[in-house]
């Protein structure tokens, strides 16, 4: 009750997915001094990781020009005028002077794997691979005592400056002493608290840190929450999706560099300028939704056309993403153009409540009581028909036994 | 047996009645086609031409725009009609609680008692109607829900203010559904059985009443009267 007394508090506080992308001269001029001096006080401190993004660009081969075209990008991706595109490009190359630690909790790896497996890895990807990542239980070298020496370490250096960045749910139920981490066996939830104490602020990737997530689907065992569920008194950014886009990762961190603030938050905590779409309306496909054509089952016809996923489930109508403009793999394909429809990955109970291949009204949901899962047409068949016995009754008894008005 | 006329809906009251009748066949076949595209566009028209979709919701939207209306002025004349108000009804006042008993008992004792006055408008009545507007109040904040996330970019041909409203208007029911938009829309299609379960009680009460009251009450909705013995 709480929680949804809170959630609906926010709600009215939120402003909707709008990103005031109009604000006058003035505005921007102070905006541009701000970030400037800012950037200038990043760059003089000693950048705390070995790599630079030059020379990470030229190892795959790219030159100056594709990393400002792809400045010009993010400019335009976090909603500034494209008179900032140098100072993007400029937070790109003093990133690495962000200290982050990186958690992995109660999750696959996957964000993390999104990142670093590709095999033509993409700009986004790259400036991720120079930031100055002081921790990283999937990637360092060091284990057991040495890596959380490691850690207090990094943490004592960097007090109250580092990002954290947590990839993973939270396991707070009974389950919870199932999981733990380190020689000192503490549990995820002590682990986040003890290391976000010195965060100045926390970015939850993918969408178990997020919401739950996958572990957090019914009968969510280990009673798995999100960052925010624990974390209460430190700014989190959610950026969700699963696997979290690249893209928008580095779009939240380059805002972070840019101002030392986090950028505009919609309802749920995710940054408007990812969030603020909706699948939906992007889509290329849309124009077989409004035609009505539809897929009716995979491989046929319709599927060989384009047509419309809806009836496969696609819960576009009902996702909040950018997936459909940025889409991934340096813009390649996204999930609907490859031909599935979206899971609706970047909302909050996707698991439970978007991911099924049918529409929504052809889905199984339990029953508020819990009880058994029905589709709401047969529910609603159901009451029609108790309706329906109902009325018949109470009517054969009014023929049988009931007394008209005439009668004597 | 001397009968006596009673006017009971006005003109407008009638025609309000009739265009929500209408306007509920036209959101439900159209909901369940939105929920469920339940037939197919001909495959070999291109997209532009056909629109189906489009249409259906178009519809939709449009009834639901004319129960908009028709709600608000409903509930305008539960307070200001110079005709029945039905507010004076819905009061928990003594009298009106028990009005509301006697005639649930005449229902329930399929007429063998009938202890009110059955040439107004009753409290049981006023109640029943209520529920339904709640209902329709309900389709219309959820509905509305949905709408809205098709204005993402928080603009609209009649400017920012008609998102920003609707947010604010109708958000709660994230909350109050269970917290996703998917819930939002589980319940928006539950509630229509809920409201097709009002209509088929509303329908089978009106046609009881009629044959075992034996005032015309039928009629009411048609020449806005029905009749009353006298004495
Ligand atoms: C008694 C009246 C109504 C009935 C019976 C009704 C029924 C339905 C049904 C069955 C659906 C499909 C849900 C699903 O399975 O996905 C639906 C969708 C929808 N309804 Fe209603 N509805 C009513 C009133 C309204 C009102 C007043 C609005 C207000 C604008 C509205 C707006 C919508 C929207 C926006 C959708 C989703 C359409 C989409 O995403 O394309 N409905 N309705
Ligand atoms: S494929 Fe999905 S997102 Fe695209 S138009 Fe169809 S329902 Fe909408
Ligand atoms: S299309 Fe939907 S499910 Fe797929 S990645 Fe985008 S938001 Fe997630």
């Amino acid at each position: 009750m709480g929680d949804r007394r809170e959630a609906l508090a926010k709600m009215f506080t939120a402003k909707g997915g709008r990103v005031n992308t109009n604000r006058g001269q003035a505005y921007y001029d102070s905006l541009m001094d701000m970030m400037n001096r800012r950037l200038l006080e990043l760059e003089a401190m000693p950048s705390a990781s070995r790599t630079s993004i030059k020379s990470v660009l030229e190892a795959e081969g790219l030159n100056r020009r594709d990393f400002m075209k792809w400045a010009s990008a993010a400019t335009a991706m976090l909603m500034l005028p494209a008179q900032f595109t140098p100072l993007v490009a400029k937070a790109a190359e003093v990133m690495n002077r962000v200290p982050i630690i990186w958690l992995e909790l109660q999750d696959c790896a996957g964000n993390s794997e999104a990142i670093l497996r590709s095999d033509a890895p993409t700009i986004d990807e790259l400036i991720l691979e120079v930031v100055s990542l002081e921790f990283n239980e999937t990637l360092m070298a060091a284990a057991g005592h040495q890596a959380e020496e490691h850690l207090e370490e990094a943490m004592k250096t960097f007090n109250g400056k580092y990002l954290c960045v947590v990839e993973g749910s939270i396991p707070v139920g009974t389950g919870k002493e199932w999981c733990t981490i380190g020689a000192r066996a503490e549990t995820f939830e002590d682990h986040l608290r003890h290391v976000a104490s010195g965060a100045a602020a926390l970015v939850a990737v993918g969408t178990c840190a997020t919401f739950g997530g996958v572990p957090a689907a019914a009968p969510n065992p280990t009673g798995a929450v999100g960052v925010q569920d624990v974390i209460k008194n430190k700014p989190v950014i959610n950026i969700p999706a699963c696997p979290a886009n690249p893209a928008n990762i580095t779009g939240t961190i380059l805002h972070f560099v840019l101002t030392g603030q986090v950028p505009e938050l919609d309802h749920l905590g995710r940054p408007k300028f990812a969030f603020g779409y909706r699948i939906h309306d992007n889509c290329e496909r849309r124009a077989h939704f409004d035609a009505g054509e539809f897929v009716e089952e995979w491989g046929d016809e319709g599927a060989k056309n384009n047509f419309c996923l809806y009836k496969m489930g696609c819960k576009g109508p009902m996702t909040f993403n950018n997936c459909s403009i940025v889409r991934y793999n340096e813009a390649v394909n996204w999930p609907i153009g490859a031909g599935h429809g979206c899971i609706g990955c970047s909302e909050p109970q996707f698991w439970d409540k978007y991911a099924y291949e049918r529409p929504m009204a052809d889905a199984r949901i339990k029953a508020p009581t819990g009880g058994v899962e029905k589709t709401v047409d047969e529910f609603g068949l159901g009451l029609l028909t108790a309706a329906g016995i109902g009325i018949g009754i109470h009517a054969a008894i009014s023929m049988a036994a009931g007394k008209k008005e005439g009668d004597a | 047996m001397a009968y006596k006329r009673v006017e009971r809906m006005t003109a407008f009251m009638r025609i309000n009645h009739w265009v929500v009748a209408i306007c509920m066949v036209a959101a439900v076949v159209t909901g369940l086609y939105i929920g469920h595209p339940y037939y197919q566009s001909l495959i070999a028209d291109p997209a532009v031409d056909k629109y189906v979709m489009a249409w259906n919701r178009w519809i939709h939207f449009i009834a639901a725009i004319i129960f908009d209306v028709s709600s608000i002025v409903v509930a305008y004349l539960y307070f200001f009609s110079r005709f029945e108000k039905p507010y004076k009804k819905l009061l928990p006042t003594p009298k009106n609680i028990m009005e509301f008993f006697l005639v649930f008992f005449n229902l329930i004792t399929f007429n063998r008692t009938k202890g009110f006055d059955s040439s107004h408008g009753d409290s049981f009545n006023a109640v029943f109607f209520f529920v339904f507007h709640l209902l329709l109040a309900w389709m219309l904040f959820s509905g509305l829900q949905l709408y809205v996330h098709g204005l993402a970019h928080g603009q609209s041909s009649i400017g920012t203010w008609w998102p920003a409203m609707l947010h604010l208007a109708t958000d709660w029911t994230v909350v109050v559904c269970g917290g996703t938009y998917m819930d939002v829309r589980i319940w928006h299609h539950m509630s229509m059985y809920f409201i097709i379960v009002w209509v088929m009680i509303h329908v089978y009460y009106q046609i009881w009443r009629t044959i075992f009251w034996q005032e015309g009450d039928i009629g009411i909705v048609i020449g806005g009267s029905k009749f009353v013995k006298e004495n």
